[in-house]
């Protein structure tokens, strides 16, 4: 099996949970690091703004000792400064760039180069002139590699500079000290035409604050493979339970049913699946049903077959034995022996005349579709097919079939059947003519239908309404087989309908009373 | 006594031979029996000759039964037909089965005869039918 078709195998739940897995790792993961870098960014303007100030109240303080020019106070001071606060340097340059004042002892009157971003953000480089627009003069820059932020505050010239307004006797001896000594025009006090007379550069490191948000990043993204990992397995399992396992055993069930076993219930699921589980066992019961139902109307199909093709196999030879014994007993002389021999073969042949009209009938049965029918209607029907027969030649019908008469469930079809027959074993019994007499009536009490069917005909012998009852009788009644066997599919029909059939016979004719409920 | 002519169409040789040993292998009654297996010779013959009844076995070869009886009634509207039929036992008629042609067949026929069938039942059905031509 190659990887696709490997795939198209992990399951819904599977499939979900890890989607559900992928979709919170990059949204937590996005939104961690969007508030990271938001809380990063905040943390070095916040971290700005306090050096700047910071600058600012140095520079206030600072500005006293460097106007009574006590440059022992300011380095002192610088030293004291750095340590505090994660301070990590402090300068003091003049605008030429070198570095007057420094923690770093090492740095003093050195330079500073004039391509420094210091210097470039208001003269353009390598070159006095100063830019165009000088408002955007950085106060501050980061160093992101070292962790480290630079703030540069200007020191702006004012008038009690370059006038050396204080005149303490300390400053004043002091001055006239260093003039002596050096001999050195920069110890004047400043040139009024200077903006900036330096600046104090205050290094800051942001090294905690970054480290202290790296630890967060770090567990914040652990938080959230966990935090994943745990929505996919509730995930995971949630939906096994709830659609993995229904949806699989749906799966199993039709797998079944494709192979013709649909006897086994799939045990119910949960809300709209259970409700799929229910619908699918009633398709099932109703296939079984189906299914059957197929297996008996083809049944009945092919024995019905089987028995029009016996029916035909047997009939017609059986036929030429009957004639032909009949013709052999005629032509035997009255005293031959012989004859009784003839006898016995013309017996058995109608024996079996009998069978087999017995099995057919029986197979021939066809299954009641019950409808609401009237009967009255039926009878009439009846009568009106079979009094055409020459048999009804000499019979006179006399009937009394009310037409308000209440309808019953019954299979329309079969009840004429019924009737065709009674009519017919009638007129066989009356080959001279007769009186045939039918009334139908309701009983309210017992709420059924009466049919009351008579005739004048020859009796029916005890033996033959025997066999009506009891059709494996095997007793020999070869003129009224037809009529005991018609009557035998007459009670079957009856009593499929629920209903009653009584038959009496005497001298004076025959009566059939049927009685079917509404 | 006027000799009564009867056609008898069937497709098996013992119900030809048995019809006509029942009907004319007896001394009293005068029938002549005349026997053809297929529908077309059974037409045929009953165009070219005159019969006073017919017997017709309803599965036939090629035609239904119905059909036959219908072309039969075609020709020779007045002629009485009896038809035969080995299928049914007790007189079941499916009429839900075949619906209109049963009723047709049971129209035009003049009687039922169901096999196999004993000289007396083959005698008395013919006697009767003639009876009601008589008559008529």
């Amino acid at each position: 099996m190659s990887l696709f078709e490997k795939l198209k195998y992990i399951s819904i739940s599977s499939r979900i949970s890890i989607l559900l897995g992928i979709i919170i790792l990059l949204t937590m993961g996005a939104f961690s690091t969007f508030s990271l870098l938001k809380q990063k960014e905040d943390a070095i303007i916040s971290i700005s703004n306090n050096t700047g100030q910071l600058s600012q109240t140095i520079e206030k303080i600072l500005r006293v000792s460097m106007l009574k020019n006590q440059r022992d106070d300011i380095s002192l001071a610088v030293n004291n400064i750095v340590g505090s606060e994660d301070i990590k340097s402090i300068k003091i340059l003049n605008h030429d760039g070198s570095i007057k004042f420094s923690s770093i002892h090492s740095e003093i009157n050195k330079n500073i180069s004039q391509s420094r971003q210091l210097c470039v953000s208001c003269h353009i480089k390598n070159d006095k002139k100063i830019k165009a627009n000088i408002k955007n003069f950085k106060h501050f820059r980061i160093d992101n590699k070292n962790n480290l932020i630079y703030n540069s505050l200007p020191i702006y010239n004012s008038a009690s500079c370059y006038n050396g307004v204080c005149h303490s006797p300390e400053q004043l001896a002091f001055n006239k000290r260093e003039k002596s000594e050096t001999n050195s025009a920069s110890l004047s006090p400043h040139d009024s035409s200077q903006t900036i007379l330096g600046f104090i550069e205050i290094e800051v490191s942001i090294k905690k604050i970054i480290s202290d948000l790296e630890k967060t990043r770090t567990q914040l993204i652990f938080l959230t493979i966990l935090f994943a990992l745990i929505a996919s397995i509730i995930t995971y399992f949630s939906i096994r339970y709830l659609i993995g396992k229904p949806v699989k055993n749906l799966v199993d069930g039709t797998l079944r049913v494709a192979r013709g076993d649909f006897n086994h219930e799939i045990p119910p699921g949960k809300a709209e699946l259970g409700v799929l589980s229910e619908s699918f066992n009633k398709m099932q019961k109703q296939l079984m049903t189906t299914q059957s139902q197929l297996i008996e109307s083809e049944k009945l199909a092919s024995v019905g077959k089987l028995a029009d093709e016996v029916a035909n196999e047997i009939n017609n030879p059986l036929t030429g034995i009957i004639i032909y014994c009949e013709s052999l007993m005629n032509e035997a002389d009255i005293t031959d022996v012989k004859r009784s021999d003839y006898e016995i073969v013309r017996q058995e042949a109608l024996k079996i005349r009998g069978s087999i009209r017995n099995i057919l009938s029986l197979t021939r049965q066809k299954k009641p579709d019950f409808i609401v029918t009237d009967i009255s209607s039926i009878i009439r029907h009846a009568i009106s097919v079979i009094e055409k027969f020459s048999n009804f030649r000499n019979i006179q019908i006399i009937t009394g079939l009310p037409k308000t008469l209440p309808k019953v469930s019954a299979d329309p079809d079969l009840i004429e059947q019924v009737f065709l027959n009674l009519l017919l074993n009638s007129s066989e019994s009356m080959p001279a003519g007769g009186i045939v007499n039918i009334i139908s009536s309701y009983l309210s009490d017992e709420k059924e239908i009466e049919i009351a069917f008579t005739d004048t005909g020859k009796e029916i012998p005890s033996g033959v309404l025997q066999k009506i009852l009891d059709p494996t009788n095997n007793s020999n009644l070869e003129d009224f087989e037809k009529i005991g066997i018609s009557l035998t599919v007459c009670k079957d029909i009856i009593e499929m309908h629920k209903g009653k059939i009584i038959i009496n016979s005497s001298g004076i004719g025959t009566s059939v009373i049927i009685k079917l409920p509404l | 006594m006027k000799t009564i002519k009867i056609l008898a169409i069937d497709r098996e040789e013992i119900i030809l031979k048995s019809i006509k040993k029942a009907l004319t292998g007896y001394s009293n009654t005068d029938y002549s029996v005349t026997v053809c297996n297929t529908a077309l010779d059974g037409l045929k013959l009953i165009r070219s000759d005159t019969f006073d009844l017919v017997f017709l076995d309803l599965v036939l070869p090629g035609l239904n039964g119905a059909e036959v009886l219908r072309r039969i009634k075609n020709i020779y509207p007045l002629i009485p037909v009896i038809v035969m039929s080995g299928f049914t036992s007790g007189m079941n008629f499916n009429l839900s089965e075949k619906g209109n042609s049963v009723n047709e067949t049971l129209n035009n026929a003049a009687g039922f005869l169901l096999k196999p069938f004993t000289t007396e039942e083959i005698r008395s059905i013919v006697s009767r039918t003639l009876a009601i031509r008589i008559g008529n």
